[in-house]
């Protein structure tokens, strides 16, 4: 069992390092897709290209525009002479996000009457929209209150008083990720992902491979045991997949500057039980496909609701409530939880038991079910 | 007779509505080698299979060096080596690497498995070549590598199937002086070919015919039982013709064509030494040349293959 074991695992590496395509893999393309996910997958919504349609040229509406294309978050690229115009804008890709101030805005705002501004929002990058939306809407909200606080004081002056207002202020302070940097954010997805994607991938097919070239038959009529054969095609895997994850993490954070607050043995643990499940998955694959193929296409029909449904991408709240359950079942999801939870807040193994307890379970399921099934075939 | 080390007992494959191996009984002795003959298809891997444990039997049984292969597979694979019909060695490992996981996989340490895999090297000829790639072998070096990887373990059986097909003549006999050294050390030698001249060199020929077994015998007794009288070469000026006339002579079984000449199966009185060139002067073929020739395998295979049809058409 032992002699058996050790020639297996040496004969995989044997098989892995001389396969330069494998190397690469194994260890490029996880560095490769870290690096292009995190620069091109950027959630922050700055710097939105704006366009104004001021109807009134009043000094209020002047002075309206003027503040909100100030900061970081819009930049006005042009102007329309009437909101009529937005669309073609959008249609033309100009502009993310038009203003437009009626006529006589600046009159009712003197008046202290009610005054309208439209924002007008391309919403076919629904992100983007949702967080440019609110930036304006928070911006309308700060320029009301302020103007209110002038009209306030104007009239209290008139009649003698001195104001004193103290509107309520809210100074939001994002805890964990403070610049709101989605690189940090997305780190621990993408490491899931492609430790999903290698090491599913690999068993898959290295195990269909062997059934296709009858390799696997010379290799079953030897007296090795099915435990020793699942075992001897895992666990250098598991071993690859493990040093892939060290990698991820230190080029997240030379490139990055994604942190490290929480312990990295549960960041290990959790990889570990991970790794269970995703080598799970990928035997089980192999152990119904009859060629690289078929595993192929099996492994790409896997991958794909397991990083949908990971909360990586799509933030599990934003799901149907009947999706939501589902992804309970997913193990990304747990061990992009647990990456987060370790790397930005520092959370150790205390917690953490209902992401471990989840993991352990579909971990233990999933090998438990490949193992059998695997047998059952292999006979 | 030797031992019994292989005993199949109405053995059966099918796969859906299809009979692969019928009801397939037989055994095979120690150190015997074995051949099993047939045509494409007619069942030959598919016995070979479920021997070695890697297809489960439909119905029937059989055990291989005293285990039941249904239920002591693991057993029988300790006492077994298996030569796959296609080359199932890793073409991405070299020669060297091939044979140590294999030892490996059959449980071969240190020392003892040091000398296996130097000894499958030198029946393989690859003790200079030990770190090519398997991949850039020739065919039937590839097959010798295989052999001497079945045979790492020193297994008291060996399960060949089809191991000289695509190998050149001169190979093919030095595959067979293995085959035959191996046999006279008390190996078991299962064996399949295609070639009917190998088959001579089997102690007992299995001949399947769509998945049954329908002749078992020694080369010889096949060959009295399945083509008996004695078979003459003729040679004559108007052959065509004569090959109509001679078919109607009392004590004629059979004529055929082979090459210029006519082969002719005779039996009776017609057998005796000099007795068909006599009747053929006699009837004015004067210019006829008679030679006593020795019926091949291939006559035997004719023979049954033709008969096997004609009852499949019946039934
Ligand atoms: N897994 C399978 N599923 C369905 N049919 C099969 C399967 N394996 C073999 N057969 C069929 O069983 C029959 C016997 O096949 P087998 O491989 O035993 O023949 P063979 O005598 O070894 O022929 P060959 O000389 O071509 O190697 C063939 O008709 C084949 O198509
Ligand atoms: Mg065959």
């Amino acid at each position: 069992m032992r002699l058996a074991l050790t020639a297996l695992i040496i004969k995989e590496f044997q098989q892995t390092f001389r396969d330069k395509r494998m190397v690469g893999v194994l260890v490029v393309v996880p560095l490769l897709q870290l690096v292009v996910l995190g620069y091109s997958v950027n959630l922050d919504v700055n710097h939105v290209p704006t366009l104004v349609a001021d109807e009134d040229r009043s000094v209020q509406s002047r002075e309206l525009v003027a503040g909100l294309v100030a900061g970081d978050a819009f930049d006005q690229v042009g102007e329309l002479a009437t909101g009529q115009a937005a669309l073609g804008a959008f249609e033309h890709g100009l502009a993310s996000i038009v203003i437009v101030v009626p006529k006589g805005f600046g009159e009712r705002v003197k008046r202290g009457a009610p005054a309208a501004v439209q924002v007008l929002v391309d919403g076919s990058d629904s992100n983007r929209a949702i967080v440019a939306q609110n930036a304006a809407t928070a911006y309308m909200l700060g320029r009301a209150v302020a103007l209110a606080q002038e009209r306030i004081a104007q009239v209290a002056r008139q009649r003698g008083f001195v104001p004193q207002i103290r509107p309520l202020r809210v100074e939001p302070r994002l805890l964990y990720n403070p610049a709101l940097d989605s690189a940090i954010f997305f780190v621990p997805g993408v490491a899931a992902t492609l430790l999903l994607i290698v090491t599913l991938i690999v068993t898959a097919m290295g195990l269909a491979r062997e059934k296709e070239s009858g390799t696997l038959e010379q290799v079953l009529v030897t007296p090795l045991t099915p435990t020793t054969l699942i075992l001897g095609k895992t666990l250098p895997y598991a071993a690859i997949g493990l040093v892939d994850l060290g990698l991820v993490l230190a080029a997240g954070s030379w490139l990055f500057g994604v942190p490290l607050r929480g312990p990295l043995v549960v960041v290990f643990a959790a990889g570990l039980l991970y790794l269970l499940a995703t080598l799970g998955l990928g035997l089980f694959l192999a152990a119904v496909v009859r060629n690289q193929q078929q595993a192929l296409m099996a492994a790409f029909f896997v991958l794909l609701p397991g990083m949908l449904l990971s909360g990586f991408v799509t933030p599990i709240e934003n799901m149907p409530t009947w999706l939501q359950p589902v992804t309970a079942l997913n193990p990304v999801r747990h061990f992009v939880e647990v990456l987060r939870a370790v790397l930005l807040k520092g959370a150790s193994f205390s917690d953490l038991t209902s992401q471990f307890v989840a993991l352990a379970g579909i971990g233990i399921t999933l090998f438990g079910a490949a193992s059998y099934t695997l047998r059952r075939r292999l006979g | 007779m030797m031992p019994t080390v292989v005993e199949v007992q109405e053995l059966t494959k099918r796969y859906g509505s299809f009979t692969a191996v019928d009801r397939v009984s037989f055994e095979v002795g120690r150190g015997e080698i074995f051949g099993y003959l047939g045509a494409n298809g007619a069942g030959k891997s598919t016995t070979i299979k479920m021997l070695c444990g890697l297809a489960a039997p439909t119905s029937g049984r059989a055990s291989v060096a005293g285990a039941d292969i249904a239920r002591e597979p693991e057993r029988v694979k300790r006492s077994i080596g298996y030569m796959s019909q296609r080359f199932s060695l890793y073409l991405d490992l070299t020669v060297e690497e091939n044979l140590r996981f294999f030892a490996g996989a059959y449980g071969l340490g240190g020392a003892r498995r040091d000398r296996r895999v130097q000894a499958a090297l030198e029946l393989a000829g690859l003790t200079d070549r030990r770190g090519t790639l398997t991949s850039a072998l020739p065919g039937g070096v590839r097959q010798r590598l295989a052999l001497g990887s079945a045979l790492l373990h020193e297994p008291p059986i060996v399960f060949l199937d089809e191991p000289t097909a695509g190998v050149d003549p001169e190979a093919r006999r030095g595959f067979w002086r293995v085959i035959r050294d191996l046999a006279s050390q008390g190996t078991t030698v299962f064996v399949t070919t295609h070639h009917l001249d190998e088959a001579e060199h089997c102690g007992r020929v299995g001949l399947m015919v769509d998945g049954k077994l329908v002749a078992l015998d020694t080369p010889g007794g096949l060959k009295a039982t399945h083509v008996p009288g004695a078979l003459y070469a003729v040679e004559l000026a108007d052959s065509r013709k004569m090959r109509h006339e001679l078919a109607n002579w009392p004590g004629v079984v059979e004529v055929e064509p082979f090459g210029p000449r006519l082969h002719v199966r005779v039996q009776g009185e017609l057998e005796d030494d000099g007795r068909l060139e006599h009747e053929l002067k006699h009837h004015g073929h004067n210019d006829a040349v008679v030679s006593r020739v020795e019926p091949t395998l291939e006559d035997v295979f004719l023979a049954l293959v033709g008969t096997g049809r004609q009852s499949k058409g019946a039934a």
